[in-house]
């Protein structure tokens, strides 16, 4: 149980803790685009970075970290809100703002840092995607990786291989669902599914007709879990309907 | 001392009470339709609550592929971590028992969590068809209800 310092208020965490979730734990917000708690930290948007030093160095000396991503360790001082982090997040917020200057979000982290108007050349074709790897990431975590990033450089974006629709994907929407600028566009309804270009089939409930998931999905599901697939096939209100009757013989009235 | 949700069917009249104060208690802008627990309704004064039963092997918790779904081992539920929930709805589809429910409002699953140990439905139920018990007395047999002294004015 390693005890570190930030900003000044001592903290005592788990031993596999990185610092951000110290951070979090004494209430100081830092800034982040790419973690998720579900995923493994990643340390893409380089946003979360915070000054820290450890025990055994010089008092003076401290090391940018990403605090996403950099394991705790004992008599560890950390510093969110230092002159060189801050400068560092502008940079970071800046270059985000000229590639994505009509994101919401991004223009709202860059106003938080005094930042009205990105002094870089702005992106002619303005996108919402800030390549967070957020999506592909949670693809992969499913077992499907469907997508990935392709290209490098300037041309450097989330598709799939080929930009065709992709064979692997079964349509569960976690990219979509993930992505914290609402990039990914996909629409849904009880009877079809479209995402990347792909089109699903639902599976629909044969009583009500609702459906949640679609045929591929509860495919992939059940061989990765090993539940049933007979499980995914009705919804949920038809599901509790059974369970109301097989109670019913006990319900007898006075 | 272990505390159980008991649900006893035979007592239950449909009132509704129980999912008003769920609906109520979760935040989920008090929406009766977004309660927790459901009942099924099949005639007047009579009706089967169908909550979580928060089961041993539980399907949910099997499926969920990025273990925001975990047990907890102080009130005995299975609890959702909103901040690891990527949504993608195969709780809904496992259950069983139809006790996962979507809301598309907040774009997460609502599960019943026994209010972290102290069911709000509970206090409101009449008739004591749900209730908050020591793990021992869970197991003796309910008694019958009585309906022509039932008293259910508020």
């Amino acid at each position: 149980m390693p005890t570190l310092t930030v900003n000044g208020r001592k903290v005592t965490v788990g031993d596999d803790v990185y610092i951000l979730e110290a951070c979090r734990a004494v209430g100081v917000e830092v800034p982040t685009l790419c973690n998720f708690n579900g995923l493994e930290p990643w340390g893409g948007c380089r946003l979360c970075v915070v000054d820290m030093s450890l025990a055994k160095w010089d008092d003076d000396w401290f090391k940018l970290v990403t605090a996403c991503n950099h394991p705790v360790e004992e008599g560890m001082t950390v510093l969110t809100a230092s002159e060189r982090v801050l400068a560092t997040r502008r940079v970071v917020l800046d270059l985000l703002l000229a590639r994505c200057p009509e994101t919401p979000l991004i223009q709202q982290l860059a106003r938080d840092l005094g930042i009205e108007e990105t002094s870089y050349e702005l992106n002619p074709e303005p996108t919402d995607c800030i390549l967070c790897g957020l999506c592909t990431r949670v693809c992969d975590h499913i077992g499907v990786s469907a997508i990935a990033s392709t290209d490098r450089g300037w041309g450097r974006e989330i598709a799939p291989p080929f930009n065709e629709p992709p064979p692997d994907c079964i349509g569960c929407l976690a990219c979509a669902e993930i992505c914290p600028t609402d990039h990914i566009k996909f629409s849904t309804s009880n009877v079809a599914r479209t995402i990347w270009g792909k089109d699903f089939e639902m599976l629909r409930d044969p009583m009500t007709g609702e459906a949640v998931i679609t045929k591929a999905q509860a495919e992939h599901f059940a061989r990765r879990s090993g539940v049933p697939k007979t499980y995914f096939e009705t919804s949920d209100k038809s599901k509790r309907l059974e369970v109301a009757k097989t109670f019913e013989k006990l319900q007898v009235i006075k | 001392m272990k505390m159980i949700y008991k649900v006893s069917v035979e007592r239950c009249i449909a009132c509704g009470k129980c999912e008003l104060a769920c609906a109520f208690a979760h935040g989920s802008e008090g929406r009766p339709s977004k309660t927790r627990i459901n009942i099924h309704r099949r005639g007047p004064e009579l009706g089967t609550p169908i909550v979580c039963f928060q089961c041993d092997d539980a399907a949910c918790v099997t499926v969920c592929p990025t273990q925001a779904l975990v047990r907890n081992e102080e009130t005995g539920a299975i609890d959702m971590i909103r901040s690891r929930c990527i949504s993608c709805r195969m709780c809904v589809a496992a259950c069983p028992f139809g006790n996962m429910l979507w809301d598309e409002v907040y774009n997460c699953v609502q599960k019943c969590d026994l209010c972290g140990g102290e069911p709000r439905c509970v206090p409101f139920c009449p008739t004591g068809a749900i209730a908050w018990v020591p793990i021992e007395e869970a197991v003796l047999p309910p008694k019958p209800l009585d309906r022509e002294t039932l008293d259910v004015t508020p």
